[in-house]
């Protein structure tokens, strides 16, 4: 999938007659809140946005835990080396927003990737999946695929991820406007990690797996870890939505034990985000008037796209995702930049 | 005088000194960034935090036992903080004293339970450890605090000296000094020391051991607090994950700074500036290889093998403490 992003990127940057040139002075620093899956796509984002826009550097750089302190520590190491651009995905809504001052006022612009920062912040964007919309969605598309009515369990992310709490509220708005026919029986959180997906997901589907009628999974463990409980259930009869596009799930949904689930962009994020942070370092503005969305943390958001998928597309899912890349940096420059 | 300075040479805190410098040579010639000002500026920070968590757990050790809940002392001192500054707008000073407070409060009932249990502190404080986190995870359901005053918030972003340091590292030196002052030449401090040293011969010669290894459980909590105080006004916030899962992530450099820094795992012998020596030395690692780019997992790595090598040297030194009073 990747190399597919790779390929028809590049394509977009010799079309383009070199309109994406950078500084090779542009060394970005892509750095998650800690080790997890959805992250991985950045560091061939990086690379490409290396090769494609003639950034100095474009690095991955995942703190050994997820943890504030250690992700601050990182960053603070990253720009001693000489990175000039940082691209991070919030360890805390709030928390994060110290280091990214401090960073503004040392002149290293920087952007929130795939999760948000609370306004008042000196990050200049947050670019990322809505994910209170596709949370949303996603719910919406269970609800049908139950026929309406009947109760659903949400399984979701980590407490301190920012997106965790949105998410919760997306899921519980679907629900609501169900007039009552749908209830939510139990929401897991904080279970994006094996161990703990492991244990209570299938805790869960042990206790109450023969009332629930539906699953909602909003984080990337949780899906794979209940795809995987419904597969070796061989239940078809709980219908499933998940996140992502861990191999479990899209084989799960193949074999009709998951209804579909809803993708993100994470390459996209890192791809187009570093391509940003260099137009930024060399002298463009975000226009006061771009399209920003506005979330619950911030009005300055850009969507990096969402699509649902299932049974019926589920093998052709990347070019979905890869126009929307392309659709968001085709007209990225004209519509958020002044260069 | 001059005798005196031979002596000084064959001290552990020389080695680590001399360790500190040679490795601050390597990194300035070797990496890129390591002289900037703004590394130093962040070293600065994270030493101060190093240094206040390795005395923590430093005053603890001088017992013969350990503090594992140091961590979330650190946090629901953290939290408490927070609340009383943010909900019930408390001014900074008094909302410091009050955090404070709350650490000594918890470091005192670990004391307590393992001076009137005779339960060894690791099994007490691994405990107290969940506890202390689970309570204040259930009273805040994991919202952290951040709105917290811009003076309190803006002390960990101050620079001083041309921008170089942070002023908590001035804190955490001064506390070393206190501390010093304490342990050397204070009756309470010396009879601490007593206790740990040698709590049968101590308790004969009328001190109350148990009174004293409550007190350095005490003394443990308020330097948990204050580290965690540091460590707020250093992130902005008063965040529930600060320390990690249960608080566990001060785990390492609390161990590893009294460790290096000559603190006997057994008790009874304690070194303050040792203790500052050593979480400077791991700081200086940890930033010079993460400025080397060896991969994050791999700091971890080598941060566990520099415990355990400074566990084995403390074996041996006690092996040579041991043998010197035998011969003597």
């Amino acid at each position: 999938m990747k190399s597919l992003f790779s390929i028809v990127a590049s394509a977009a940057v010799v079309l383009s007659g070199g309109a994406f040139a950078g500084s090779s002075d542009t060394k970005v620093a892509l750095v998650p809140g800690g080790p997890h899956p959805y992250f991985a796509a950045w560091e061939k984002a990086g690379q490409d946005a290396v090769k494609d826009f003639g950034l100095g550097k474009a690095d991955y750089k995942v703190p050994a835990e997820w943890d504030l302190s250690q992700q601050n520590e990182l960053i603070e190491s990253l720009v001693g080396k000489g990175y000039n651009a940082v691209l991070v995905f919030p360890g805390d809504a709030v928390g994060t927003n110290k280091i990214l001052g401090e960073l503004d006022d040392a002149g290293i612009p920087t952007a929130a990737l795939a999760g948000c920062v609370e306004q008042p912040t000196k990050a200049k964007m947050c670019f990322g999946t809505d994910t209170g919309h596709s949370a949303y969605l996603g719910t919406k598309q269970l609800i049908d695929a139950m026929g309406g009515k009947g109760k659903i369990a949400h399984f979701t992310g980590f407490l301190v991820d920012p997106n965790t709490t949105l998410r919760i509220k997306a899921v519980e708005k679907a629900v609501e406007e169900s007039g009552g026919d749908v209830e939510i029986i139990q929401v897991i959180a904080d279970i994006d990690a094996y161990e703990p997906a492991d244990e209570k997901i299938n805790a869960f589907m042990a206790a109450q797996g023969a009332e629930v009628d539906g699953i909602v999974t909003t984080a990337w463990v949780p899906a794979v870890v209940a795809a995987q409980a419904l597969t070796n259930m061989g239940d078809k009869r709980i219908k499933m939505v998940g996140i992502d596009h861990d191999e479990v799930v899209l084989e799960a949904i193949k074999a009709g034990f998951v209804h579909g689930t809803m993708l993100q962009n994470p390459y996209g994020q890192g791809y187009i985000g570093s391509y940003a942070m260099d137009k930024i370092r060399g002298g463009c503005t975000f226009k006061a008037n771009a399209p920003w969305k506005s979330t619950a943390q911030t009005d300055q958001f850009i969507d990096s796209g969402t699509v649902f998928v299932d049974v019926t597309d589920v093998d052709n899912y990347v070019d979905a995702m890869r126009g929307i890349s392309l659709e968001i940096l085709k007209t990225f420059e004209g519509d958020f930049l002044d260069c | 005088m001059n005798k005196k300075i031979p002596n000084f040479i064959f001290t552990n805190q020389f080695g680590l000194l001399c360790l500190v410098l040679i490795f601050i040579v390597i990194f300035s010639t070797v990496t890129d960034g390591f002289t900037s000002r703004f590394n130093i500026f962040a070293l600065s920070r994270v030493i101060a935090i190093d240094i206040m968590i390795g005395l923590a757990m430093m005053v603890v050790i001088l017992t013969g036992g350990l503090n594992l809940a140091l961590g979330a002392i650190g946090v629901c001192a953290a939290m408490f903080g927070g609340w009383c500054m943010e909900v019930l707008e408390i001014p900074i000073i008094p909302s410091i004293l009050l955090m404070l407070g709350m650490g000594s409060f918890l470091g005192w009932i670990n004391g307590f339970i393992t001076v009137k249990t005779g339960v060894h502190s690791f099994i007490v404080t691994l405990a107290t450890m969940s506890i202390y986190f689970g309570f204040m995870t259930m009273l805040t359901e994991a919202e952290a605090f951040r709105r917290l005053p811009e003076l309190f918030t803006d002390f960990g972003s101050a620079k001083l000296f041309n921008k170089y340091i942070s002023p908590l590292l001035l804190v955490s030196v001064a506390t070393c000094f206190v501390l010093f002052y304490v342990f050397r030449f204070t009756d309470i401090g010396r009879k601490l020391i007593a206790a740990g040293a040698n709590p049968e011969a101590a308790e004969l010669s009328g001190i109350s051991v148990n009174r004293m290894f409550i007190y350095c459980h005490v003394l443990s909590g308020f330097l948990g607090a204050l580290a965690a105080i540091l460590l707020t006004t250093r992130i902005g916030a008063a965040i529930p994950s600060m320390a990690g899962q249960l608080g566990m992530d001060w785990l390492l450099p609390a161990f590893l700074a009294p460790v290096i820094g000559g603190t006997l795992l057994s008790g009874g012998k304690l070194s303050v500036f040792g203790t500052m020596l050593g979480a400077v030395l791991v700081t200086l690692l940890t930033n010079g290889l993460y400025l080397l780019d060896v991969g994050e997992f791999w700091i971890r790595f080598f941060l566990g093998i520099i415990l355990l090598m400074a566990v084995l040297l403390d074996r041996t030194r006690e092996y040579f403490t041991l043998r010197k009073v035998i011969v003597s």
